[in-house]
């Protein structure tokens, strides 16, 4: 397994938001969190890449408990792994070729026509050739997603987050930027966790998926363990 | 008396964790993680945004200076003196405060407002993900920018006001414009330079360090932003002045 959380608490003033969660992920598995809004999944991702420590519990990524490092030690674990957020966060100073070169600019020896290269591969990939000098402020919600992807998966990153990918999409964009996700984890053969409350396209993307209710898993399983489910909540949450 | 006590905690905690956010831009500072080419990027930015107005208003101080002052002299026969008593003003105090207020409104609420919006649009958040330490990549080169364009604003500034107290002095008042010259020259000695840079150098830590401070801690949305950054220009006002205050009695005592 690359991920392991084990038993993990979290409290923001008094109010409990993770209540003893426990999961692993294998490598290259695909999980989906789900759960209605506010339940915390967003704050059990952020403990999974460190930027939140917890009450109580341990996250451990290949091996290594993550929740007692130094920030120092954090942002060189956080360079093998990729988070996309759900608004996408890209840099609004930035274009889209600086913003995806970003990564690969701090951490790579590349020369310019490598990076180059791999951008403009990627942007490929995300079927956004054409939009390398556009400035953020330009995209539509759905390319700053896209962009912001590439963006994540630029060093070739061994587990990627995703923050509610779907979220404020319609439909048809919202399936586009699911397979792309399954489409890009498969190519780059990362383990993939991701948060969401689109059943839909959870379970074309997932191999599990992972249900929370006030800060406890109410269900972990394949597909067809939520589909004949006879939980009151979880027939509710896929219905 | 549970909310004054937790207003309390929270501004200690604040002060804080400000405290922290210090230590660690000199921290980082010392270990030589600059960016050259941002830090230049930030000067240029800040330098540019604030020199018109600066010039404006030291303009207008020189002129106003020397036209107060020359119908005061007159009265006494002591016209001459308007040249040393402007440089003199504008040196040692003015400039350096005004440039420092100056400042502080534009650039300083810039980059507050830049910094906090990167907050509330999780792009500091993303910076941490990407492996990067947001306080090298984003605060450090505003806070030296900061550091290292404020002096040389003042400089600027002390010109400009003492031209305008020139055009005055010459133009208005009939003093010998070699005299004016001679005698602004004259008057300025070391001392009087330095009293008002020694200040400049603690105005722009300050000014740093609340601007880019507000601004990484900034939340709740757009209005947020707009009420840190309110917050760091009234907090750098506030600084400024009071430090101006200890500052101009610490360098009398010493330096005279």
């Amino acid at each position: 397994m690359i991920i392991e959380v084990d038993n993990l608490h979290k409290s923001f003033k008094g109010q409990p938001v993770l209540d003893g969660v426990s999961f692993t992920v294998n490598a290259g598995e695909t999980l989906v969190i789900l759960g209605e809004s506010g339940t915390g999944k967003s704050v059990l991702l952020k403990h999974m890449i460190g930027l939140l420590k917890p009450d109580r519990g341990s996250v451990k990524i290949e091996g290594e408990e993550i929740t007692s490092l130094r920030e120092k030690r954090l942002l060189k674990i956080r360079q093998k792994m990729g988070y996309m957020f759900q608004e996408g966060a890209l840099y609004d100073f930035m274009n889209v070729y600086e913003n995806i070169a970003f990564p690969l600019r701090e951490h790579t020896v590349l020369s310019a026509e490598e990076i180059s290269a791999k951008i403009y591969e990627l942007l490929e990939l995300i079927d956004l050739k054409d939009v390398a000098s556009k400035y953020p402020s330009e995209l539509s919600g759905g390319m700053k997603k896209r962009v912001a992807l590439a963006r994540s998966m630029v060093l070739g990153s061994k587990v990627l987050f995703c923050d509610e990918p779907t979220s404020g999409l319609d439909p048809i964009r919202s399936r586009d930027i699911s397979d792309l996700i399954k489409q890009v984890s498969r190519e780059k053969k990362c383990t993939t966790i991701i948060t969401s409350h689109d059943m839909k396209n959870s379970f074309r993307i997932a191999d599990r998926l992972l249900l929370l209710r006030n800060g406890k898993i109410v269900l972990m399983g394949k597909e067809e363990n939520f589909v004949n489910s006879s939980d009151s909540f979880v027939r509710e949450f896929v219905d | 008396m549970s909310t004054i006590i937790s207003h309390i905690t929270n501004t200690i905690l604040a002060i804080g964790e400000s405290f922290w956010f210090l230590v660690d831009v000199l921290r980082n500072i010392c270990l030589g993680r600059i960016r050259i080419g941002e830090v230049l990027k930030q000067m240029y930015e800040q330098g540019i945004q604030s020199i018109i107005i600066i010039a404006l208003t030291s303009l207008a101080s020189g002129v106003v200076l020397a036209l107060q002052s020359s119908v005061v002299l007159e009265r006494f026969g002591a016209k001459e003196f308007i040249a040393p008593l402007v440089a003199l003003s504008l040196v040692r105090e003015l400039s350096p405060v005004f440039t420092a207020l100056i400042f502080s409104g534009k650039a300083g609420a810039r980059i507050t407002a830049e910094l906090g919006a990167m907050n509330v649009n999780s792009q500091i958040l993303a910076t941490r993900t990407m492996g990067v330490d947001p306080i090298e990549f984003l605060v450090l080169p505003r806070f030296l920018g900061c550091f290292l364009v404020l002096p040389v604003l003042t400089v600027f500034s002390e010109l400009v006001g003492i031209f305008g107290g020139y055009m005055i002095g010459v133009y208005e008042a009939n003093v010998p414009s070699t005299f004016y010259i001679n005698q602004t020259i004259d008057s300025i000695r070391y001392v009087d330079f330095f009293s008002g840079f020694f200040k400049v150098f603690f105005f722009s830590i300050l000014i740093g360090w609340t601007c880019c401070f507000q601004g990484y801690v900034a939340r709740g949305g757009s209005l947020g932003v707009g009420r840190f950054t309110t917050k760091a220009v009234a907090f750098s006002y506030i600084f400024v002045i009071i430090s101006n205050t200890l500052l101009t009695k610490l360098i009398l005592v010493y330096w005279g």
